[in-house]
């Protein structure tokens, strides 16, 4: 096991050990607080690398907090992470070209063509041909004939489409997924579905936010069930059924509602 | 250092990209600044004493109502559809976002400034024969430190969810000495004025360069 991961390419440098290409997200007591209110509480992660996470829980149970700190966007009150082996707190910078976010906006520019806006963010990201890498992933997903549209005059399957090409212009190792089926029509859910485990097939590390549990426990190799901003359920996902996982959370909510801690 | 300026100028080019496209921001912007000049200038009366003493002041109204749209829109293209995430994803330093923004702001407003300067200079029968050069000069230094401190503030506003005039309540004031500097520079050039901006510009756009970090959220 040690060997093959020290096989892995250093993607941080030389510097990368081979802990840290095999567990590339570890987090110790991660916790968020915001205005005296705790969204996160005392999170511990482990995530190996070439693993495909489904993060589950109710609405504010803290999934898409725990995706903004894993993606550096946000910082937490306590607790440390480490992504490839560096702290994201004193390297953010550097960690962020191996990582990509879907979220469920599309983080694009209405105004601008599907097309300017990947070149726009493949520029920022240094990559070395931004019109051909564009082109590529653009094809790749069946936009290639819409490139210079506006994002504006796309349907929300379309832009979502835009939205994944966004984060897979860099080819990060960590894809961090917060509900990127919302609003989708069935055969961009299946696209996405699709692309998602093919991207696992590459090896790629996923961690995947979403409400549909029976869809999340399908395509993932672990869940990771959030209550109240508290890891309640970490185990693989086939030894888990939807039914266990939904009495998890509504156990959650009523040791809420009695005052108790989730 | 040549990496960071390409990455402030592809961030200044989408902005601009975006304003050419939409033209939402520069139009409303010039219109509304030319009628500043022409109310403020009608209410002043014929007086030249009167016009030729208030012009600079009349001129900055006109910057800075101009300037705090320049600065809410281009900071508004962040907020649809969570735009501001993607960029705050990418791996370049926070303050070169600030820059790129800045840059575009300084654009759009030295546009603007082409326009609604010729008409307050010709509205007022401004005199600018003695030093044209020094009156650009000023006016362009004047709007640097300008633009750095709203820059800053549109982040820190619209991260907030404090929006629409609150940014011209909070940028007014920090901006008084720069306006009172740069008018008294225009008026009667010599003196401690230029100084006072260069220093005043300096001292903001690297205080804002460090905090932009803090300021924006996604």
């Amino acid at each position: 096991m040690t060997l093959a991961m020290t096989q892995l390419p250093s993607i941080l440098g030389p510097a990368m050990t081979a802990d840290a290409a095999a567990i590339p997200v570890r987090a110790s007591g991660l916790s968020k607080s915001i205005e005296s209110r705790d969204i996160l509480r005392d999170i511990d992660l482990e995530i190996p690398h070439g693993r495909f996470i489904a993060l589950l829980g109710a609405n504010g149970a803290g999934k898409s907090t725990l995706l903004k700190i894993l993606s550096t966007l946000n910082a937490p009150t306590a607790g440390t992470l480490d992504l490839f082996g560096i702290s994201a707190a004193a390297s953010a910078v550097k960690i962020r070209r191996h990582i990509g976010l879907i979220g469920h906006q599309t983080m694009l520019y209405h105004d601008l063509s599907a097309m300017e806006n990947l070149v726009f963010f493949a520029k920022l990201y240094g990559i070395a041909d931004p019109a051909g890498r564009a082109m590529e992933l653009l094809t790749q997903l069946g936009l290639a004939n819409r490139a210079n549209d506006p994002v504006k005059a796309f349907s929300r399957g379309m832009a979502q489409r835009v939205a994944i090409a966004r984060a897979l212009l860099h080819e990060p190792r960590l894809l961090l997924a917060d509900e990127p089926f919302a609003g989708l029509d069935a055969p961009s859910t299946a696209l996405l579905e699709r692309l998602l485990t093919e991207l696992h097939g590459q090896g790629k590390t996923i961690i995947l936010a979403n409400h549909d549990i029976a869809q999340s426990l399908r395509l993932a190799q672990t869940a990771i069930v959030l209550a109240k901003g508290r890891k309640v359920i970490d185990t693989h996902a086939d030894q888990l059924d939807a039914g266990a996982v939904l009495a998890s959370m509504e156990n959650a909510a009523a040791d809420a509602a009695d005052g108790g801690v989730a | 250092m040549t990496a960071t300026l390409n990455q402030i100028a592809v961030l200044a080019a989408k902005d601009l990209r975006i304003e050419g496209r939409t033209r939402s921001t520069l139009g409303l912007v010039v219109v509304l600044g030319v009628l500043i000049i022409s109310v403020l200038g009608f209410g002043i009366g014929t007086q030249p004493q009167l016009a030729a003493l208030g012009a600079p002041s009349i001129l900055w109204v006109a910057y800075l109502f101009s300037g705090v749209l320049c600065f809410e829109k281009t900071m508004a293209t962040e907020r649809q559809d969570g735009a501001l995430a993607g960029l705050l994803l990418a791996p370049i330093d926070r303050g070169v976002i600030y820059a790129g923004k800045l840059a575009s702001n300084l654009i759009l407003m030295f546009a603007v400034a082409a326009v609604i300067t010729p008409v307050g200079v010709l509205f007022f029968g401004m005199d600018l024969s003695a030093a044209p050069l020094g009156f650009v000069a000023v006016i362009a230094i004047s709007m640097l430190g300008f633009a750095a401190i709203g820059t800053l503030f549109a982040g820190l506003m619209s991260s907030s969810r404090l929006q629409g005039g609150l940014l011209a309540m909070v940028v007014f004031p920090l901006v008084l000495p720069l306006v009172i500097a740069s008018t008294q520079q225009v008026l009667s050039p010599g003196g401690t004025g230029l100084a006072i901006l260069v220093a005043f510009d300096a001292i903001f756009l690297t205080a804002s360069w460090i905090v932009f970090e803090l300021v924006l959220e996604p």
